[in-house]
């Protein structure tokens, strides 16, 4: 049995709510992932998946319960912890004139890291071109991001958390804007940030794409977690069907 | 502080006030802008309406008091925004009535007293009216807004653009936002003297407008706006006072004007066709 410290993530008994909601979106979550692992988060629409994602992002609050992201309390102090964390999120809209370059959005990913009163250095801006050219955004980098498709958007996304060199990233159903051969190019991407020893954790509908590698399996229902458990990618489809009509 | 230019003190005093007034307001037009928080403007000359009506009842200067309770309102902006959990722009929708009902009460009151209270000051603005201190007011206002966007700049960037992302990517969003509402507040608030609450829109709005129709990055727009702003302002500023035409309407007129010829020709309309 592994001791709690070789977990980059743990939650415990967490209950999350948000505000004016008669109950609470998430119920007594315990959960711990270790550095490496890749985390396929399915369920139902509504039984809590992005809720789950946030508050293991620190961006809502937790009425119970406690959630640390490489030893950093997130309840305590969100923002801190956020600067490792990479969080690419589902609905985004972006302005088709908004004036930021897609280069620029990628940068803004480092902003944390870089802190107040400070200036990006050539090493952000290193870290920025590897993840643009990563995502295959190089020729478009100079484009304003409301010029994108949804698909390529979402893949600046992605850059912009890439580049932020995070400890753990986060997924919400980041294959829901791209076509098939992207998919898979994003799923091998995030599998070689797997293997940097970072964990990915990812809310998706779409199970075609998974890699060929073991997969912790998250199924949520209702707030809580009805499964987990490490599975081949071909039977996490089966299995997250499974777990939601039997729950 | 430009009289080795313009000798004519007036001239000097109309030509400073709107250079300071122009350059703060085209700056944070293009956060204005691009926040989708114009309402900002007629919500704090609402302000400075009741400020002046308030102050005005109770025997205190006009302009002082508009001043005042337009701080004190920049000052509830942004927590009642987080609090209420809505839109700014829902937040200064209330704002703007509450501020509005307060003028209008107060002004009924002194009209059943019998007090008088001349609001044309606060309406219209005058731009050669203006006493010294109120010019330095401006010149410190202004300096304070560039020096807030360059110390800030990335934060600022990152929070016009998404706020959410901005969160996630660890930047501490409030005091940034709360910064931006206040120094937008109080510039609105020391501008209305110049140009007057009606027609202080133009300028927190209009050169951002017309600097996006050739700027793609918001680096260039904070370049293009407060140019443009500040080189119709004193041309506004001289032909007004030269020829005895009320300054603030006659710019605003320019500024109209500037933006359909800006939107005329605006490369961001031009349509590409490749035949082959």
């Amino acid at each position: 049995m592994t001791s709690g410290k070789d977990h980059i993530i743990r939650l415990s008994e967490v209950w999350t709510t948000y505000e004016g909601a008669d109950l609470p979106v998430i119920r007594d979550v315990n959960l711990q992932i270790k550095p490496g692992e890749f985390v396929v988060i399915g369920g139902p629409n509504g039984a809590g998946k992005t809720t789950l994602l946030e508050t293991i992002a620190g961006l809502l609050p937790v009425v119970n319960g406690t959630v640390h992201v490489c030893g950093l309390d997130v309840v305590k102090d969100g923002c801190c912890a956020r600067k490792n964390i990479g969080y690419v999120i589902q609905n985004f809209d972006f302005h088709p004139y908004t004036p930021f370059t897609v280069e620029e959005v990628v940068l803004m990913g480092r902003f944390g890291k870089i802190g107040w009163l400070k200036r990006h250095t050539s090493r952000d801006l290193e870290k920025v071109a590897s993840a643009i050219s990563q995502l295959g955004l190089t020729s478009m980098q100079k484009n304003q991001i409301g010029k994108l498709s949804g698909g390529q958007q979402q893949k600046v996304l992605i850059a912009q958390n890439l580049a932020k060199e995070p400890e753990i990233l986060l997924l919400d159903e980041p294959f829901s804007n791209l076509d098939m051969i992207t998919r898979e190019e994003v799923c091998n991407l995030l599998c070689k940030v797997a293997d940097a020893g970072i964990p990915v954790l990812i809310v998706s509908h779409a199970f075609d794409a998974l890699p060929d590698r073991d997969i912790r399996v998250v199924v949520m229902q209702h707030g809580e977690i009805t499964q987990n458990q490490l599975s081949h990618p071909s039977k996490v489809e089966e299995l997250v069907r499974s777990a939601s009509v039997a729950a | 502080m430009l009289e080795f230019i313009f000798p004519n003190n007036v001239m000097c005093h109309a030509v400073e006030a709107m250079l300071f007034a122009s350059l703060g307001c085209a700056l944070l037009s293009v956060l204005i802008t691009q926040m989708n928080i114009s309402s900002i403007g007629f919500t704090m000359s609402h302000a400075a309406f009741a400020g002046g009506s308030v102050g005005a009842f109770f025997g205190y200067a006009v302009l002082p008091s508009a001043v005042l309770v337009s701080i004190l309102t920049a000052f509830l902006m942004g927590p009642l925004s987080d609090r209420t959990r809505m839109h700014t722009d829902t937040t200064l929708g209330v704002l703007f009535g509450t501020t509005m009902a307060i003028a209008i009460f107060f002004i009924a009151l002194m009209q059943g007293t019998g007090k008088g209270f001349d609001a044309s000051s606060l309406l219209y603005g005058n731009v050669i009216s203006l006493y010294r201190e109120e010019i330095y007011a401006l010149v410190i206002i202004s300096l304070l807004i560039v020096i807030f966007l360059s110390v800030f700049y990335k934060e600022i960037t990152a929070i016009v653009f998404h706020k959410r992302l901005a969160e996630i990517a660890g930047i501490r969003v409030k005091p940034v936002y709360y910064g931006i509402l206040f120094l937008i507040s109080v510039m609105v608030a020391l501008s209305i003297p110049i140009v007057g609450g009606l027609l202080l829109y133009v300028w927190l709005v209009t050169p951002a407008a017309i600097a996006y129709q050739f700027c793609n990055t918001m680096r260039n727009m904070f370049i293009m706006a407060p140019v443009v702003a500040v080189i119709m302002s004193i041309f506004g500023a001289l032909i007004g006072v030269q020829y005895s035409l009320p300054v603030g309407p006659l710019t605003a007129v320019l500024f109209s004007g500037m933006f359909v010829i800006a939107v005329a020709v605006s490369p961001k309309r031009k349509v590409v066709i490749h035949k082959h």
